[in-house]
């Protein structure tokens, strides 16, 4: 999986984070301040970027932590066909089938937003 | 940790992101064991705008160290405390800057809320409770106060003690009304404002007879016990004292009545400053609803 490593005081709310595993976009970050000789701590509010799932997380500024590294890409949906539409990359001019989203109209010759990670992808 | 609760120190998951590990899944798709959590509980030691006798940084471990002697089971209910799924992640140590403490408290509790688990914090100033309805996000914020805790500021500070109640109608978009028990003192400002549609004043000498009917069916509900509600002579154990209050039996009445539907809990304003009396009432007060909400 395309991830970079990054110390938890780097986050910030609109990145993204890794939680279980699992890619997701921070909604909330905030720290509480050490103890005497403690070392501040800080609490991350997330929410999966493909399955929608809020997550969350609570670690030590200064620990090691994995960062999804998350394409955004252009596209143009080429044809839509029931659930399922083909988008072919404007870049790479690549075309790929995704699942149409249930809260979104899409027709051909639309230029989408779309996510992208592995194989896992997602409208914006 | 709270007796009878599991403890998170000792490797638990609090978050119980995987609510099926195991254990067994009540009526209520709840798992009582140490993976999925149906009660979370989390020390809120604030201390920082108590505006007479200071102490209540010390609450929650008085809380939990009152709550040793109590047994186990529950006679009314017919339950064993450490069968509810209990799980006690802890205090979330306190710091000076309030707004920054409740952020990252209200964080603390949301998890639990996103677990389908009841968070139930220990305070504290009732200034937490401003974290809990944020996590919990209710419709009606149900009371045991002394105080009206209607002021817009005190001494200049929003987040405030004696604003709480306030902070919580105006600052969280999702509550309705509040519902104050107990209350028998506030400034003239604050009266006027409990006069308002979404403020319900029960006054101590009302509260026996008050029930929640059907005003609190199918809302989303959060309780919070300020121990100053029972009068002082119970409670000793609290910062801003004020006579002519509710006996033990009379809040736990109320606990009782309101628990099933309640989604969040407290108990705050307890300090150091008695033999243990008000810290034996808040431990006990949250037994009760728990009992009374895994019951229903």
């Amino acid at each position: 999986m395309a991830k970079q490593q990054t110390e938890v005081r780097e986050l910030q709310e609109g990145s993204y984070v890794m939680i279980d595993d699992t890619p997701c976009k921070i909604n909330s970050y905030s720290t509480a301040k050490p103890g005497k000789h403690g070392s501040a701590k800080a609490r991350v509010e997330a929410e999966g970027v493909f399955d929608g799932r809020k997550r969350s997380l609570s670690q030590p500024v200064d620990a090691k932590i994995w960062v999804p590294i998350i394409e955004r890409k252009q596209g143009q949906v080429v044809s839509v066909d029931g659930a399922d539409m083909q988008v072919m990359d404007l870049e790479t001019y690549e075309t790929i089938t995704m699942r149409v989203p249930e809260d979104k109209d899409v027709s051909p010759d639309e230029n989408i937003e779309y996510l992208e990670m592995e194989d896992q992808r997602k409208i914006v | 940790m709270f007796p009878g609760a599991t403890d998170e120190r000792e490797g638990t998951d609090a978050g119980g992101h995987d609510p099926d590990r195991g254990g067994e899944t009540d009526a209520r798709g709840r798992t009582a064991d140490r993976g999925g959590a149906n009660f979370v509980v989390v020390g809120a030691p604030l201390d920082a705008t108590t505006t007479f006798q200071p102490g209540t940084r010390f609450g929650p471990a008085r809380i939990r160290s009152f709550a040793e002697p109590f047994d186990d089971y529950d006679h009314r209910t017919d339950q064993h405390f450490s069968e509810l799924g209990v799980l006690d992640q802890g205090d979330v140590r306190a710091w000076p800057d309030v707004e920054a403490y409740l952020e990252y408290l209200a964080s603390t509790l949301r998890e639990a809320v996103w677990n389908d688990a009841v968070p139930l914090t220990l305070g504290g100033e009732h200034t937490v409770s401003l974290a809990g309805v944020r996590a919990v996000e209710p419709e009606v914020f149900v009371c045991l106060d002394a105080h009206l805790d209607l002021y817009d500021a005190y001494d200049g500070e929003e987040l405030s003690h004696a604003a709480v109640t306030r902070r919580i109608l105006e600052d969280v978009d999702s509550v309705e009304e509040a519902i104050v028990l107990g209350a028998r003192t506030g400034s003239e400002a604050e009266w006027e404002r409990a006069a308002d549609d979404d403020v319900t004043v029960v006054p101590p000498e009302a509260v026996s007879e008050w029930t929640p009917g059907d005003r609190l069916a199918d809302r989303e509900v959060y309780l919070s016990v300020d121990i100053d509600a029972a009068d002082p002579g119970y409670a000793p154990g609290t910062g801003t004292k004020e006579p002519f209050g509710l006996e033990p039996r009379e809040l736990r009445d109320v606990v009782r009545a309101v628990a099933p539907q309640a989604s969040g809990f407290d108990v705050v304003e307890v300090n150091d400053r008695d033999d243990g009396q008000a810290a034996a009432l808040a431990g006990k007060l949250l037994r009760e609803f728990v009992f009374s909400n895994a019951d229903e």
